[in-house]
């Protein structure tokens, strides 16, 4: 098939930070042809997608699109020669409905007044063409993420593009709309368009992609025939070492219960249950996955079990002791650690340096503190054996860390929660939006602090990781504990169907072929 | 009606609009730059900038409508210097807007004492008022014409530009490009809409609004000008434009209860004995609490579900323990 895009020794340098993003990387997409593009975090694929959409100018290099070289110096000139992207956090207006988002900026008008008829009516036949129904008069808000990812789509195809970059498109998506999404890139594929993927996950890319190329280190370090790869074989080539994309996990003797959750009960801001009735416990040495489809109620839990949010009927206890009533400093000292889901706003200040992130939850500490004046020595120290034991080789004591890659910042995360050998530790998506090689760091190391004997408990959307690192499932549906599976005999299917919000039993009846017994 | 219950009046009406007009004017200007997500706490210096150069303008070229529009251009212009500051240099828009509303406030001072001598107050015969103009056929109307006519052009315009807002806002290609820079600036920039230019435009409308709003108090309402003019009704709009939800007509009824409260606190001081500072206090109070509840609305509404939730669940433990 014809080449549709072409990019040739494409070089970038950023004097500011002294990384050679791009080096020299070839890159090439046929029409009609779904390329993923694979690479840890840092490695420059979104350096190398943001020249092509004009975002940032090329040290040297070439775009040639459609057998001719074109200048894109800006997204106008990219929309211009049919290049169109959809970027990972969603440009879109929340008042808005679908239809004024899709046609925003070349809405049809008559003397400057609007027409919502004409505009519904575009969008509804653009839809139909591509046969990707919307509501035109739906307020985004209203719509959940994978519909919104729809509408991005649209005004990318509206805007008549005919290469699509899809920057990290399933990291915010529930598994069934991953599996909607990827029938949409393979449909548009097949009507000629041709998709750049952008992902992390190996998995998909076996799944939606045609070929895929792999980026280390600013360099394109090979492109394959998916058909002619595997995931071990990427996973390889993306860290340029051996990978364990399943950690190794020997089985060991749980010990007491070191906390419990008594039917806790947690309203939203509406007065509407966010958390309904929760019953569980985690034990000395054990890993809980508590699987869901994100917006369940795990923020809500994770907060109340923290301490951050009070609760509205119900108890908690550490070690038998009720900490219902506990501010969190109390809760920490007792022996609680909290991985958070947002590294970035939550987890780190990312303004101040990495010493004064790792003492932030124990500054006060007669160690870090004397008379309300900081011990600077101490607190150097203390970075400098945080750095050693988790490895942190990126981030230097007395540094700013916001130049650190996710994977990194992650790290400087668990560092600080872990180093204090906490009885209980809460990992809430600890992996979310890490490259393979930092995934599993974060994992051995939860499965390290599980043997020592911490309780942890694991809150993950990724089905995955939860069937990788779990002793026991939990799954989350619309606040309640749906059901509970043992690790070892259960399935994906059984999670999958729980975090639908259906029983067990309705697996067993409609499939009993594929019973517990299959395995 | 005798005693206290004739303050309530047509006449109470009346002055409520009169008195509302500047802060009309000034908070639909400050309602569209929030619009367009761009805070501008500078509306009183534009005010003042308007009360000082309308009246100045007046007496040199001898036409107050002249001067309203020479107001007019320089609200504008401060408006696009603020733009400017702000887009180029990257001056924060508090720190900004301070800085205007300081600056203008010592300028105009200091520009009459040079030009004029005078240092509390200028005015000069020369100068006319702009006149009142009756609505042919409304003026007729009982009760209601004596409402809604008899004023000057400015207050006329108050009223059609509240209504152009919302056309402009809610109907036209323009205004949706407004509210999409306001709501989600990256949006916008990816489709190509010039966020800089829109919030540009938005200071400079606002700008010569509340422009014309300054006019207002010094040539249209009395014809003379003091120190720190505009005293406080720029500040009155921006809570005008929070109130109305920055919805032009909602901005324009929350102006207008400012400007009926300030009415009445004048009326009030003739037929009460309260000490007329506490009751000059008035409209400032009204100001306070409707920013206050409008920073409790969701707190109270959050509270509440959350109370009601905590009921649900006590009388749900109770009926398990009696079952």
């Amino acid at each position: 098939m014809a080449l549709a895009l072409e990019m040739k020794g494409i070089t970038k340098y950023f004097s500011s930070t002294d990384v050679q993003a791009n080096d020299n990387v070839n890159l090439t997409v046929e029409a009609g042809e779904v390329l993923a593009l694979v690479g840890e975090n840092g490695a420059g694929k979104t350096t190398l997608m943001n020249i092509l959409y004009g975002l940032i100018k090329p040290d040297s290099g070439e775009i040639i699109i459609n057998g001719e070289e074109v200048q894109i110096g800006h997204p106008d000139d990219a929309i211009k020669h049919g290049i169109g992207m959809v970027h990972q956090h969603f440009k879109l207006v929340p008042s808005f409905t679908v239809a004024q988002n899709i046609i925003l900026g070349m809405e049809p008008n008559k003397a400057g007044f609007l027409s919502p008829k004409e505009e519904n009516k575009v969008v509804k036949d653009l839809a139909d063409k591509f046969n990707l129904p919307v509501d035109p008069k739906a307020q985004i808000r209203d719509l959940p993420v994978g519909m919104q990812q729809r509408v991005e789509i649209l005004k990318v195809l509206l805007r008549e593009a005919k290469i699509l970059i899809l920057d990290e498109p399933t990291a915010v998506l529930t598994p069934q709309e991953v599996k909607e999404l990827m029938e949409v890139v393979r449909d548009l594929a097949k009507m000629g368009y041709s998709v750049i993927f952008i992902t992390h996950k190996l998995i998909e890319v076996m799944e939606v992609a045609d070929r895929v190329s792999v980026m280390r280190a600013g360099k394109n370090v090979g492109s394959k025939k998916v058909s002619d790869t595997n995931i071990p074989d990427l996973a390889r080539m993306m860290v340029g070492r051996e990978v364990l994309l399943r950690v190794k996990k020997d089985t060991i003797q749980r010990g007491k219960p070191v906390f419990e959750a008594k039917d806790v009960s947690v309203s939203d801001v509406h007065g509407l249950a966010a958390i309904s009735h929760v019953s569980f416990d985690v034990h000395e040495g054990e890993i809980v996955g508590l699987a869901g489809v994100s917006g369940n109620g795990q923020t809500e839990l994770v907060e109340v079990i923290s301490g951050m949010r009070p609760l509205d009927g119900g108890k908690v206890f550490l070690n038998d002791q009720d900490i219902t009533q506990a501010n969190v400093r109390d809760r920490r000292n007792a022996g609680v650690a909290h991985i958070p889901e947002d590294r970035m706003e939550v987890g780190l200040n990312l303004q101040t340096n990495l010493d004064e992130n790792l003492i932030i939850s124990r500054y006060n500490q007669s160690e870090f503190s004397k008379f309300g004046f900081l011990l600077s020595k101490s607190i150097h120290r203390f970075a400098e054996t945080v750095v050693n034991s988790f490895s942190i080789s990126a981030a230097k004591p007395g540094e700013d860390i916001s130049m650190l890659s996710g994977g990194n910042l992650q790290k400087v995360v668990v560092g600080r929660e872990l180093s204090g050998n906490p009885s209980f530790i809460i990992a809430n998506q600890p992996t979310r939006g890490l490259d393979v090689g930092s995934i599993e760091f974060v994992h051995k190391t939860l499965i390290e602090e599980r043997d020592r004997g911490a309780g942890v408990l694991l809150v993950s959307v990724e089905l995955e990781e939860i069937m990788a690192l779990a002793d026991r499932i939990l799954v989350l549906f619309r606040g309640q504990i749906q059901g509970e599976l043992e690790a070892k005999t259960a399935t994906e299917e059984e999670v999958g169907i729980l975090m639908a919000g259906g029983k067990l039993s309705d697996l067993v009846s409609k499939q009993p072929e594929s019973g517990k017994e299959s395995k | 009606m005798t005693g206290f219950f004739s303050v309530f009046t047509v006449e109470l009406l009346n002055s409520g609009i009169r008195l509302a007009t500047p802060i009309i004017l000034a908070a639909l200007g400050g309602a569209l730059c929030n619009k367009a997500g761009v805070l501008n706490l500078a509306l009183e210096s534009m005010m003042l900038m308007g009360a000082f150069v309308g009246i100045v303008a007046a007496y040199f070229i001898g036409n107050s409508y002249l001067g309203l529009l020479v107001a007019m251009a320089a609200g504008g212009l401060l408006g696009l210097l603020f733009a400017l500051l702000y887009h180029k240099y990257d001056v924060d828009l508090v720190i900004l807007a301070i800085a205007f509303n300081l600056i203008i406030q010592e300028l105009t001072v200091y520009i009459m004492r040079v030009m004029f001598g005078n240092v509390g107050s200028w005015s000069d015969p020369s100068i006319s008022r702009i006149p009142d103009i009756e609505i042919p056929l409304i003026k007729d109307i009982p009760v209601l014409g004596d409402i809604l006519s008899g004023y000057n052009i400015i207050v006329y315009f108050s009223w059609a530009i509240t209504i152009v807002m919302f056309l402009v806002l809610y109907k036209m290609k323009f205004g949706r490009h407004i509210r999409a820079v306001g709501e989600n600036r990256e949006a916008a920039e990816t489709v190509g809409i010039n966020a800089v230019r829109i919030q540009t435009m938005a200071l400079v409308i606002s700008g010569v609004l509340s422009g014309l709003g300054g006019a207002f108090l010094s040539i249209g309402h009395l014809k003379l000008f003091t120190r720190n003019m505009s005293n406080g009704r720029g500040w009155t709009a921006v809570a005008a434009a929070l109130f109305g939800a920055n919805h032009p007509i909602g901005t324009f009824l929350a102006s207008l209860f400012f400007g009926v409260t300030e009415a009445f606190a004048v009326r009030i001081q003739n037929v009460t004995d309260l000490p007329p500072n506490l009751v000059e206090l008035l409209p400032n109070f009204a100001t306070l609490i409707v920013l206050i509840s409008i920073a409790l609305r969701e707190k109270l509404r959050e509270n509440n579900a959350r109370r009601r939730f905590r009921a649900e669940l006590r009388a749900e433990e109770q009926q398990n323990t009696a079952s």
